[in-house]
């Protein structure tokens, strides 16, 4: 069982985008549509079609992709139909009255045991168009965190935090972190081999889950206390380079280098969340269904 | 290896130090947490309803229980992100920093002389339970701000299942790891 990266080297503007300049402008489009706390969809559609646009200069191949997109908006459907139904809260819709909102559609009361609650299923306009706000402000923000596996070098992110302000041993840990994953990999399918070999077995089982995960231990076990007790020689080698009295060299830092497109993209990061906080306190962006909406289901 | 478990059975531990050893066992750590998430993709896994067990939580808590809060914070925050990027899922700072502090918690667990002790155990797990409450509320919660769901939502779909999920692991699987690691320890003469 090899462990592969997901990143391929490939010519194109998202990768050669410094990585520190999609880290923070990821973090500006996070800060600005929610610490703004704008709803209004108008103004949240053109930041998901920057991502969406910045996504697809990446040139990922659809078949890389296809199961990380499936599942997250498979999960992001799942969670905000929950979150509409449940009680279409959240957001703007806290203070939005539902006596005043238009049913699409109520289900009948089902009244809960002993406490006497009644449940009612309620879907209205509102609270379909927010869900819909919500998956567009939730897709700038996915469609620029997809892609960073894809086209980040694994071995690029402990300078880029390091670059970022993150103390060199914090930085040291990613770093290190992510050059053991190739060889904890191996050593999980030798532990799965050599158990095999010894009757171990997972897949055939007809035992309750709490037997299935306690006999996961064979598996485990093993390689963990493998990797604890060759961790103390790469804790010599490194307390034997001295390493933590200065301030460490990265070999890669010459890699990282704010170009004008860096610049441009920060800008806008930074533009858009100044932009979405002042039309906040302007008292505009708050939460808007359009009038197609109503006609819809009147 | 003479200093193996930061001085397992003697050093009086410093709950805070902050050194090699925790960047090297931090990166361990996450190493183990982000290959083991992945693994376990591909191995039949129980799961209840939409609970689905994670293995690697408890390998997280255990490296908390073991050296201590920072390593079982680098190991979360990045054994997240990695475990992220080997899947291909992408980046999401709320869900690595609430398995951060889920290591955190699990490692105010930390310097205890023997980990075959049943009140030994008994305390890492409270300890882990408690780290991954807040770690997993943390998460959900700050979902609420970035999706804007509401707290019922939170609750339900994120907080819920997670916790459950991560909870049984933990029982069943750390006080196995803490019994094997006192193991190899007083193997190796300490």
């Amino acid at each position: 069982m090899l462990v592969t990266w997901k990143y391929r080297p490939r010519d194109t503007f998202l990768q050669r985008l410094d990585p520190r300049a999609r880290i923070l402008y990821l973090a500006c489009v996070t800060l600005a549509v929610t610490v703004s706390q704008v709803w209004d969809f108008r103004l949240l559609l053109p930041v998901c079609l920057i991502s969406l646009a910045l996504y697809f200069t990446g040139r990922l191949p659809w078949k890389d992709v296809r199961r990380a997109w499936t599942l997250i908006l498979l999960f992001i459907t799942l969670i905000l139909g929950l979150n509409a139904l449940l009680s279409g809260r959240g957001g703007p819709m806290a203070v939005l009255d539902e006596a005043q909102q238009t049913i699409i559609y109520q289900s009948g009361a089902l009244v809960v045991p002993v406490t006497g609650w009644a449940l009612r299923l309620t879907l209205t306009v509102e609270r379909v168009w927010f869900a819909a706000a919500q998956m567009v402000r939730i897709l700038s923000m996915v469609a620029l965190a997809i892609p960073i596996p894809y086209t980040i070098d694994p071995s690029m992110y402990g300078v880029t935090f390091r670059r970022m302000g993150l103390p060199d041993k914090a930085a040291q840990t990613i770093d290190l972190a992510f050059r053991f994953v190739p060889t904890l990999g191996r050593d999980f399918a030798l532990t799965m081999d050599a158990q095999r070999a010894r009757g171990y077995e997972l897949e055939q089982l007809r035992v309750g889950p709490i037997e299935r995960l306690r006999r996961l231990a064979p598996l485990i076990v093993p390689v963990v206390m493998s990797a604890i007790v060759s961790g103390e020689d790469v804790v010599d080698a490194m307390d034997l380079r001295a390493f933590g009295t200065r301030p460490r060299t990265w070999l890669r830092a010459g890699w990282l280098r704010f170009r004008p497109a860096d610049y441009a993209l920060l800008g806008l990061g930074v533009a858009l969340m100044v932009g979405f906080v002042t039309i906040s306190l302007m008292g505009y962006g708050d939460f808007w269904v359009p009038e197609f909406m109503y006609r819809l289901f009147q | 290896m003479a200093t193996m478990g930061a001085g397992m059975m003697t050093e009086k531990k410093n709950l805070w130090e902050f050194s090699t050893r925790q960047v090297v066992y931090g990166a361990i750590g996450a190493a183990l947490y982000g290959v083991l998430s992945w693994v376990t993709n591909f191995v039949p896994l129980p799961a209840a309803g939409n609970v689905t067990f994670r293995p690697a939580v408890a390998v997280l808590v255990f490296f908390g229980v073991a050296y201590g809060p920072w390593v079982g914070f680098l190991a979360g925050l990045f054994g997240n992100i990695l475990g992220d990027a080997i899947s291909g899922f992408g980046f999401y700072w709320n869900w690595s920093l609430g398995n951060g502090l889920m290591g955190l918690i699990a490692g105010m667990a930390f310097g205890m002389a023997d980990f075959r002790k049943t009140a030994n155990i008994v305390r890492a797990v409270i300890w882990s339970v408690i780290g991954i409450v807040v770690g997993m509320l943390f998460a959900s919660l700050t979902e609420m701000i970035t999706s804007g769901i509401d707290l019922n939502t939170a609750l339900v779909g994120y907080f819920t299942p997670a916790f459950l999920g991560n909870l049984v692991v933990t029982v069943i699987l750390l006080p196995i790891l803490m019994i094997a690691f006192a193991g190899v320890a007083a193997g190796r003469g300490r």
